[in-house]
C-alpha cells in the first residue's frame, strides 16, 4: 500500500509537477490549491504526509494556517513547508508549528524524493523502535539517524531534517572541517548560498544554547565552513 | 508634536557664536534692522538738544525782553545817567568820586555812625585799591580814607584822617590856612572853578570860605552858608564830615578835595597836602559819580532772585545793579546757590559783547561764569534818548537752572530711549534666534530624513509640525511630500523583491518541469538542452538572488548577532578557501603580526572579502595575483584587495559604492548588477567603517579598501 501524500500548492503547473515526480516515486499524491479544499479532505482523511507552500491563493499566511488545523487533527503528522519564502522569520514561524522541514524553493524533484523517503523512514522507526538502533556519540551528543533523534547531554533537541542532516554530517567526523560546498551538498537543496548555510548553522547553535549556553560544539573556519569540536 | 527643548544660556551664546554667519542669514538680517533702530537713540538725543536750542532761544528772547523792558522805563531819561561830552573816549581813564546812596540821615557833627553799611564799604575796599592818599614823603605823618555819600540833594563826604599833631587854627591867625584845614574844588561846567576852604579853630562845626587860588584869604567875609562840615577828634587824628548840596556841582561839574596838615604850631607852615586828585588840582579833579536814587528805585522794583540787572552807561561804567544769580541747586562748593560772577561793587563792565550793544543792537549772548562753574546768559538792550544812546540795559540770568531741568529731561528720555532699545534688541535677537534655531531643527530634520543613500528614512517630520505659522505649514508640506517620496521609495524598494517573487513562481515551474524531464530518461541530446535550459534558469536564478541580496543583508544585518573576533583569522580562513576555489589565480596574503580585534558579525565580513574578491577576479588581469592585505592604520584596520587590471575611470570613482553601478565591460556569461560594492559598503556601515576604490599608486591597477574600527 502506498503512502499517501497531500500538496497544497497554488500554481496548478508547479503543483503538477510535484505530483508527477512524487506518483513517480510510487506515492499516492493528492493536490490542493487552497486552504478551504485541503482541509475540507483532510477532515474527511488525513494524508500521511504534508508539503505545504505557505502563500495560498489570497492568504499570505494560508499555509501557516494550515499548518496549525492540521496540527490539531493529527499531532504527528510530518508537515513539510516548500515555498519561496526564505526569511528567517518565516522559517521559525514555520518551525515553531512543528513543522518537519522547511525547503524553500527552487527544490530538486530528487532531491524532494529522498527527502520525502528519509521523512517517511523516520516515521517507521518512531513506531516501531528498532532493538537496537544505529546511534551515533560524540562527546555529549547522542545522534540516531533513524528516528532523527538528537540528544545534547541527555536533553532531546527539536531539529529540522535539514539541520539533522547538518549536525550529523559535522559530528560524524569530529575536527575535520566540512567545507561550504560539502554541507551544501548535505542539506540535498537546489542552489544554496554561503549565507544559508550561515544562517543553518546559527540557528542549530541557538538550538543547543537552548539546553546549553555554553555550547560551543560547533567551531567556525572563516571561509572554509565548519567543524565539530572534538573534545 | 513639537518638543520644545529649553536652551541654557551658556549654551545659546554658544550657538549664536558657533554658528557660522553666513553673510545673509536671517540672523543677520534682522541685526541689521535693529541696528537700523539705533537710530531712535540718535534721533532722541537730537530732539532733545533742539528742544534745548528752542528752549534756550525761549530763554535768550524772554531775557531780552526783560532788558528791553528796564530799558523802556530808562528811555529819554538822560537824568539818570551823567552826561559827559568831553569824557575821554577809552573807558575807565578818567578819574572819578563815587557817591552812594545813603541809608539813612547824616547829621554832620563829625560822627562816622550813622554812615550805617556805607562805612563797610570803606573796609571791604581791596588794598590796593583802598581810597586812602597818604603823604609820599612822610606817610606815618598824615593819611585818610574817605567816603563819599549822597541823600536827598546833599552829597556828604566822610573822611578819616590819620594825623600825628591835629593843629587847629589859631583864633588869633589872619591866614585862613595857619592849621589843619580842608580843601574843596569844582570845576563848573563852565571851566570856572570854585574853592573853598573849610577849617575851625576847635573840634565841632567847620567854617567854610570861599578863596582864591592862593589858599590863604577869603573872597568874601561872609561864609559859604550852603556848605556844612564837622570834625571830631579821634586818638590818631580826626574824622570830618561835609554836608555839600548837590546843585553845586551839577553834571558834568567836577569835584576834588584835599587834606592839608599843619604841624609846626610856631611857624604855622604847612607840612603835607594830600589830594584826591593829586598834583593836578586845578586841571583834573575828578568827576562824581552819583548811584542816583531813582535808578535804585527802579532797579529795586526790578530785582529778581534769579537774575542780574546791571545798569551801564556808555563807558561801560556801572550806574545801578539789582538781583542775584542764584542757581537751582544749590551744592556742596556753593551752598547760597549763587554763582560766583562780578561782584556788584564792580564799577565799570568791559564785556566786548556790550560794545555791539552800545551801538544800538539788542543782544543776547552767554558766556562762562567767572568761576568757571556754570553758564550765564547775558541779554542787553540799549537805553536811548531820542537819537542818542545814553547806556544800556544788562540782564543776566544762570543758564544752569534752565539747563538742570532739561539735562534731566534729556537724561529720562535717553534712558527710556535705551532702555526701550535694549529690549527691543533682545527681544528682536530672541525672535531671530528662535527663528533660525527652529529652521535650523526643521533643515536638520528634514537632512536626516533622507539618507547619504537617497532613500526616505522617516516620513514625519517632528519639529514645527503642531506650529501653527508658515513654519508649521513648511513642516507639514515636507512631511507630506516624505510621504509621497517614502511611497515610491518603497514601491522602488519593493520592485526586486516583487518582481523576483513573480519571476520565482515560473522559474520554478520551468526548474520543476525539466527535473520531471530528466527523470522520465530522455534521450542524451534532449538531455543536453535539459542541462543547458537548467544551466538557463540557475543564472536567472542567481540573478533573482542578486537582486534580492542587498535589501535581504540589509534585514539580516539588522537582526545579526555582534561578537568580538580577530579579523586576521576570519581573512585567513576566507583568503585559505578563495585558494581552493580559485586554483588558476594566485592569492597573495598580507597579515599584521598583532590580532586586530573587532567587533561585528564575522560572517558578513567574509561576506564582503567576498565580493572584494569577485570584483578583483572580474575586473583583474586573468591570471595575475590577487593581493590581499590587512594592516592596523590607526585605530582602523584596513582590508584591502588589489588587482592588476584596468584602472578605475575618474568620474565613477564616488558613484562606486552606490546600488546598480558597474564599470568595465560585461563578460556574456556573467550577470553584473554593480550591487557588489554596495554590499561591501553596507558591511563597513554596519560595523562603523568605510570603504574606498583607487587607482593603485604605480597605475598597475585598482585597490578597494574596507576600513573597520578595531575594539582595545
Amino acid at each position: 500500500m502506498s503512502r499517501r501524500i497531500a500538496i497544497v500548492e497554488d500554481d496548478p503547473d508547479q503543483r503538477a509537477n510535484y505530483l508527477d515526480a512524487l506518483t513517480r516515486h510510487g506515492y499516492e499524491v493528492r493536490g490542493y490549491p487552497n486552504r478551504a479544499a485541503a482541509l475540507t479532505a483532510f477532515r474527511a482523511r488525513l494524508p500521511e504526509m504534508a508539503i505545504l507552500d505557505i502563500m495560498l491563493e489570497d492568504e499570505i499566511d494560508g499555509g501557516f494556517d494550515l499548518c496549525r488545523e492540521l496540527r490539531a487533527l493529527a499531532p504527528h503528522l510530518p508537515i513539510l513547508f516548500l515555498t519561496a519564502r526564505d526569511s528567517d522569520i518565516d522559517r521559525v514561524s514555520g518551525l515553531r508549528l512543528d513543522a518537519w522541514d522547511y525547503l524553500t524553493k527552487p527544490v530538486n524533484l530528487q532531491f524532494l524524493a529522498v527527502r520525502v523517503t528519509s521523512l517517511f523512514r523516520i516515521v517507521d522507526a518512531l513506531k516501531s523502535p528498532a532493538a537496537a538502533p544505529e546511534v551515533l556519540r560524540q562527546g555529549e551528543l547522542t545522534l540516531e539517524p533513524a528516528s532523527m533523534a538528537v540528544k545534547w547531554r541527555g536533553t532531546p533537541l527539536n531539529l529540522t531534517l535539514t539541520e539533522f542532516w547538518v549536525v550529523e554530517a559535522l559530528a560524524r567526523r569530529p575536527g575535520q572541517v566540512k567545507t561550504y560546498d560539502a554541507l551544501m551538498q548535505v542539506t540535498r537543496q537546489n542552489l544554496i548560498e554561503k549565507n544559508s548555510i550561515n544562517t543553518y548553522i546559527r540557528r542549530i547553535r541557538r538550538k543547543f544554547q537552548e539546553i546549553d549556553p555554553e555550547f560551543d560544539g560547533i567551531q567556525t573556519v572563516f571561509g572554509l565552513g565548519y567543524r565539530w569540536q572534538q573534545s | 508634536m513639537t518638543r520644545h527643548i529649553p536652551v541654557a544660556p551658556d549654551r545659546l551664546l554658544k550657538s549664536i557664536f558657533q554658528q557660522p554667519v553666513r553673510p545673509f542669514s536671517i540672523r543677520t538680517k534682522l541685526l541689521l534692522i535693529a541696528l537700523a533702530l539705533l537710530l531712535f537713540p540718535w534721533l532722541g538725543y537730537r530732539y532733545v538738544r533742539e528742544t534745548k536750542d528752542f528752549v534756550r532761544a525761549g530763554q535768550e528772547q524772554a531775557l531780552l525782553l526783560t532788558a528791553r523792558a528796564v530799558a523802556t522805563v530808562l528811555h529819554d531819561r538822560p537824568e539818570l545817567f551823567v552826561r559827559d561830552d568831553a569824557a575821554p573816549a577809552a573807558i575807565g581813564a578818567e578819574r572819578h568820586l563815587y557817591a552812594y546812596p545813603l541809608p539813612q540821615p547824616i547829621r554832620v557833627d563829625g560822627d562816622p555812625d550813622d554812615w550805617g553799611t556805607e562805612l563797610e564799604r570803606l573796609a571791604r575796599r581791596p588794598a590796593d585799591a583802598r581810597y586812602e592818599f597818604a603823604a609820599y614823603d612822610d606817610p606815618d605823618s598824615l593819611s585818610f580814607q574817605y567816603l563819599l555819600g549822597y541823600r536827598g540833594n546833599n552829597l556828604y563826604l566822610l573822611l578819616q584822617v590819620k594825623d600825628e599833631a591835629h593843629l587847629m587854627l589859631d583864633p588869633r591867625a589872619r591866614r585862613l590856612d595857619a592849621g589843619d584845614h580842608l580843601r574843596l574844588i569844582v570845576r563848573n561846567p563852565d571851566s570856572r572853578i570854585d574853592r573853598y576852604l573849610l577849617t575851625a579853630t576847635a573840634p565841632g562845626p567847620l567854617a567854610v570860605y570861599a578863596v582864591g587860588p592862593d589858599w590863604q584869604s577869603p573872597l568874601d567875609s561872609e561864609r559859604v552858608s550852603a556848605i556844612g562840615g564837622a570834625w571830631r577828634i579821634t586818638a590818631d587824628g580826626y574824622t570830618a564830615e561835609l554836608r555839600i548840596p548837590r546843585y553845586l556841582i551839577t553834571p558834568p561839574a567836577r569835584l576834588a578835595f584835599a587834606v592839608v596838615d599843619v604841624d609846626d604850631p610856631a611857624t604855622r607852615a604847612i607840612a603835607h597836602v594830600v589830594e584826591s586828585a593829586p598834583g593836578t588840582e586845578d586841571e583834573a579833579p575828578a568827576r562824581v559819580q552819583l548811584h542816583s536814587p531813582e535808578l535804585a528805585r527802579i532797579l529795586k522794583g526790578i530785582a529778581r532772585p534769579a537774575a542780574r540787572t546791571w545798569i551801564i552807561d556808555r563807558a561801560g561804567r556801572v550806574h545801578g545793579v539789582a538781583g542775584s544769580l542764584l542757581v537751582a541747586t544749590p551744592g556742596a562748593d556753593n551752598p547760597a546757590g549763587e554763582l560766583r560772577d562780578f561782584s556788584d561793587d564792580v564799577t565799570q563792565r568791559t564785556d566786548p559783547f556790550l560794545a555791539a550793544v552800545l551801538g544800538g543792537q539788542p543782544r543776547a549772548e552767554r558766556r562762562a561764569a567767572l568761576d568757571a562753574h556754570g553758564e550765564i546768559l547775558m541779554a542787553a538792550h540799549p537805553v536811548w534818548s531820542g537819537e542818542e544812546i545814553l547806556g544800556a540795559v544788562l540782564v543776566e540770568q544762570a543758564s544752569d537752572a534752565v539747563l538742570a531741568d532739561q539735562n534731566r529731561a534729556l537724561e529720562n528720555v535717553m534712558r527710556a530711549i535705551l532702555i526701550a532699545f535694549a529690549l527691543l534688541t533682545v527681544a528682536l535677537l530672541a525672535f531671530a534666534l528662535r527663528l533660525t534655531q527652529r529652521i535650523r531643527r526643521l533643515r536638520d530634520a528634514a537632512e536626516r530624513a533622507i539618507g547619504p543613500d537617497g532613500r526616505v528614512r522617516v516620513e514625519h517630520i517632528a519639529p514645527e509640525a503642531a506650529a501653527r505659522d508658515e513654519l508649521g505649514d513648511l513642516s507639514r508640506s515636507l512631511s507630506g511630500t516624505l510621504g509621497r517620496l517614502g511611497q515610491h521609495t518603497r514601491y522602488l524598494e519593493s520592485m526586486p523583491d516583487t518582481l523576483a517573487h513573480e519571476l520565482g513562481n515560473p522559474l520554478n515551474v520551468v526548474n520543476s518541469s525539466l527535473d520531471n524531464l530528466q527523470n522520465l530518461g530522455a534521450s542524451t541530446d534532449a538531455g543536453t538542452y535539459i542541462a543547458r535550459a537548467k544551466n538557463g534558469v540557475n543564472r536567472l536564478r542567481a540573478i533573482l538572488t542578486s537582486l534580492t541580496e542587498a535589501a535581504t543583508l540589509e534585514e539580516a544585518l539588522r537582526n545579526q548577532e555582534r561578537t568580538r573576533f580577530d579579523l586576521n583569522d576570519v581573512v585567513a580562513g576566507a583568503v585559505e578557501g578563495y585558494r581552493l576555489a580559485h586554483p588558476q589565480t594566485p592569492f597573495q596574503l598580507e597579515l599584521p603580526a598583532a590580532p586586530l580585534p573587532v567587533d561585528g558579525a564575522p560572517d558578513t565580513i567574509v561576506q564582503a572579502l567576498d565580493k572584494l574578491v569577485d570584483n578583483a577576479l572580474d575586473f583583474g588581469y586573468p591570471g595575475a595575483p590577487i593581493v590581499v592585505r590587512l594592516a592596523r592604520d590607526g585605530g582602523q584596520a584596513a582590508l584591502s584587495v588589489a588587482n592588476a587590471g584596468p584602472l578605475l575611470p575618474e568620474k565613477m570613482r564616488d558613484r562606486l559604492f552606490d546600488p546598480m553601478v558597474s564599470v568595465g565591460k560585461k563578460k556574456a556569461s556573467q550577470s553584473r548588477l554593480g550591487l557588489g560594492l554596495y554590499v561591501v559598503r553596507l558591511i563597513a556601515e554596519y560595523h562603523g567603517g568605510a570603504s574606498n576604490a583607487e587607482n593603485r599608486a604605480d597605475a598597475s591597477g585598482v585597490e578597494v579598501t574596507m576600513r573597520l574600527p578595531l575594539v582595545e
